[in-house]
């Protein structure tokens, strides 16, 4: 088992640090540990407007990450603890191969944590721990979120409130599940640092490879970071392809709003409403982005001061 | 010589998957080995590559299709 140290927070550069690590060593089991400063991260096929209150994120200025795996939409911060396992394909997809040697290290360090629903780890009915996968090229990517002392009433707030159902869309939609954090289950107190240690040197007792990368290598992570993490392309343009309709009461008028996004580019958009510049508003929107600073830029154009509301009803 | 290219079952218990992306265009060149489309199940996102090589003639569904196992989703013409 080799593992390769990763002592960013960038959610940006994890993300393609991950990857870079997954496509690089072929050649070895590998096993390493990861913290996000806030961010949410969505699967790979997910609608984030869906998912999450865009203008909420904004605002309190946490970047949405579109990963490579599957599953559905997470919060971390820096009292989660992420991990990731990367091994061979071996016969049909099993979440327990993955999943248990986690699961046995953590019950060695006093963690009682057992297999929950699916793909997740639980202390009795309450998850800590949420995963997910891809398999390419025969060797499987299985990462998993660990809550040791996060915000869980941010994460509450971020990832279960407005979720916003007048997309039409076939993407992947996350379930909602009650949870905890492993510090409030401990008999024996440790910080946040000697569970990450302790939990690695169980997963990769000493004797085996640890490593980190060199100049190039991060220099590539860091490319990858710019070129695809942090594109409008990937982050955006990857939603799967949705209608969206809205009706209600803008500016005392009634409204009915509609549009579809094809690859993150808007068709077919109509703001029925007296409040608003109709054929202003289709002229707009468009052909334009699916992008929460260029819907805002346009709200702002249609509607002046109440731009933050109409904004509201767009996404 | 054409050959179907199906949805594949993953785990015993997968009866559909979605094919969320295709990597490779109608009329595209494949070889043995390629990434040709992604398909998500449960939490898993899977990179099926092609086991042989040929001409990619047909895709049989759009990205965001829900596709039972085993149903053709591909017409990939070999030599």
């Amino acid at each position: 088992m080799l593992n390769v140290q990763n002592s960013s927070h960038d959610p940006f550069y994890n993300q393609a640090f991950e990857e870079f690590v997954f496509q690089t060593f072929q050649e070895d089991d590998i096993f390493f540990l990861w913290q996000n400063s806030p961010a949410v991260v969505v699967g790979s096929y997910q609608n984030i407007c869906r998912e999450v209150h865009v203008e909420t994120l904004w605002k309190l200025g946490i970047p949405v990450v579109r990963r490579i795996s599957g599953g559905g939409t997470v919060y971390h911060d820096l009292g989660n603890v992420n991990y990731t396992y990367i091994i061979q394909q071996d016969g049909p997809v099993d979440y327990d191969r993955c999943l248990q040697p986690v699961i046995g290290a953590l019950n060695a360090i006093g963690v009682p944590a057992r297999k929950g629903r699916t793909c997740d780890i639980a202390i009795g009915e309450q998850k800590i721990s949420g995963s997910a996968q891809r398999i390419a090229g025969g060797r499987i990517l299985h990462h998993g979120t660990l809550l040791f002392q996060s915000d869980l009433r941010m994460l509450e707030h971020i990832t279960t409130h407005h979720k916003n159902d007048c997309f039409q869309s076939r993407g992947t939609i996350s379930a909602i599940c009650p949870v905890t954090n492993i510090r409030d289950h401990l008999t024996t107190p440790m910080t946040i640092t000697e569970f990450q240690t302790r939990l690695l040197n169980q997963m990769v007792p000493a004797g085996n490879h640890r490593l980190t990368l060199t100049a190039e290598q991060e220099a590539a992570v860091c490319l990858l970071r710019d070129e695809k993490y942090r594109s409008w392309e990937w982050t955006w343009g990857k939603t799967p392809a949705f209608t969206y309709e809205k009706s209600g009461v803008f500016a005392g008028a009634p409204i009915h709003l509609t549009y579809r996004a094809n690859r993150g580019i808007v068709s077919d958009a109509v703001i029925d409403c007296a409040s608003v510049d109709g054929s202003e508003a289709t002229r707009l929107l468009n052909g334009t982005r699916l992008d929460p600073e260029g819907f805002a830029a346009i709200c702002r154009r249609l509607s002046g001061s109440r731009a933050e509301e109409l904004m509201d009803w767009l996404l | 010589m054409e050959k179907k290219l199906t949805m594949p079952k993953l785990r015993p218990e997968m009866e559909k998957g979605v094919l969320c992306a295709w990597l490779k265009e109608e009329g595209d060149v494949v070889t043995t080995g390629e990434a040709l489309f992604e398909i998500e199940t449960d939490k898993v996102v899977n990179q099926i590559e092609a086991t042989e090589s040929g001409i990619l003639k047909k895709q049989l569904c759009e990205e965001g299709d829900t596709v039972d196992v085993e149903s053709p989703v591909a017409i990939l013409e070999t030599e």
